[in-house]
């Protein structure tokens, strides 16, 4: 009965992840760390696996529509997965306490910037479509290298910690700094999400800190929502859906901040 | 744009990764089934088989992607994806940091 728990719960958090492009990853750990006392860093871990299994469903869909720019996102990718694996390292010598708050303060700056943006997550530009139903991408050439690969490894890094996609870092950084089109900058940022958070979730998986039992009630639950999810999204008002990811996480970050104070025992 | 349009390319990219979302996905529910049946170490292995084919399909993807940038002849992609490779195989043999 545990399972299907953890299987509701992937499934429920596969289908927000699918309407709101945001990764299920953060919603499921701080769930496992608060209400069913899994440790951080296992709760970090085992929602890894969710995030590679959200990422390889939902990029295929988009390497599939032709939006993905593979080279620039394997360029990237060498930062990403480079910052995410040392910070796995270092996760292992982080204190339980610092990398909950780091969460909670996550979860908040999450919140305020969708907040900020009217609730508007995906692209949804009018995009413009030929004959055939194809969509049209005007031609461009990535700029400014140098700055998209530090910010890749910042957000790798992030990944590595948290066990999160870090897609509100590349894809306004992909878009406004290195010119590339908003489409092909979420599409790419998906796509690099799987090849980053295993980067991490091997040397987590290596360190035990990935719980089998957990990862695949919660696995399984999340590709079925997420299948569902994407068949949803273009008949749904994602704006409603947006409010409610936002009080669920500013509920957890609420929860977990209580529960730092209280030296963990209100879990 | 020469960075993007290449429909075979994306095509064989996404397969890769459908395949292993797929297959991870049946493994893993057979495992659970599995658990409600039999009270052994067999349904957990199972799933941890399904948890390992996961971590493997990015592994897998940055491989095939490798090699048809070096059927390209396209070089410094080639080198661009070895490089990604080492990162995630690195992550595999040194497990530092345990407890």
């Amino acid at each position: 009965m545990f399972s299907a728990l953890l299987l509701v719960m992937g499934f429920f958090a596969g289908i927000l992840g699918a309407l709101t492009g945001i990764g299920g990853g953060v919603l499921l750990t701080p769930i496992l760390a608060l209400h069913f006392g899994i440790p951080i860093r296992q709760a970090i871990g085992t929602s890894l696996v969710a995030v590679i299994t959200t990422s390889a469903a939902s990029s295929s869909v988009h390497l599939q529509r032709h939006t993905t720019d593979i080279r620039l996102g394997m360029t990237l990718e060498l930062a990403t997965a480079f910052g995410a694996a040392v910070t796995a390292y270092l996760v292992g010598y982080f204190n339980r306490n610092v990398l909950e708050g780091l969460f909670a303060g996550f979860l908040l700056y999450s919140s305020i910037t969708i907040l900020a943006r009217g609730g508007k997550l995906k692209d949804e530009e009018a995009v413009p479509a030929n004959t055939n139903g194809e969509t049209i991408i005007p031609p461009y050439e990535p700029q400014r290298y140098p700055l998209g690969l530090a910010a890749s490894l910042v957000a790798g890094g992030l990944s590595g910690l948290l066990g999160i996609g870090g897609g509100p870092i590349k894809v306004p950084v992909m878009f406004i700094f290195m010119k590339v089109p908003l489409m092909v900058a979420t599409a790419t940022s998906n796509f690099m999400i799987g090849v980053t958070a295993a980067a991490s979730a091997i040397v987590y998986y290596r360190r035990g800190d990935i719980l089998v039992e957990i990862a695949a009630p919660l696995a399984v639950g999340v590709f079925l929502g997420s299948l569902l999810g994407a068949r949803l999204a273009p008949r749904i008002q994602t704006k409603y859906v947006v409010y409610l990811l936002v009080a669920i996480m500013l509920y957890l970050a609420g929860h977990l901040c209580v529960h730092l104070l209280s030296g963990g025992s209100a879990a | 744009m020469s960075q993007l349009r290449e429909p075979a390319f994306d095509r064989v990219v996404a397969l890769v990764l459908r395949v292993g979302a797929f297959t991870c996905f049946f493994v893993m529910l057979t495992g659970l089934l599995m658990g409600l049946f039999v009270h052994d170490s067999i349904p957990e292995n199972i799933e941890r088989a399904g948890v390992l084919l996961m971590l493997a399909t990015p592994v897998v993807r940055v491989l095939v992607a490798g090699i048809l940038f070096l059927r390209e002849k396209d070089w410094r992609y080639g080198a661009i994806s070895l490089g990604v490779l080492t990162i995630l195989l690195l992550g595999a043999v040194f497990g530092i940091g345990e407890h």
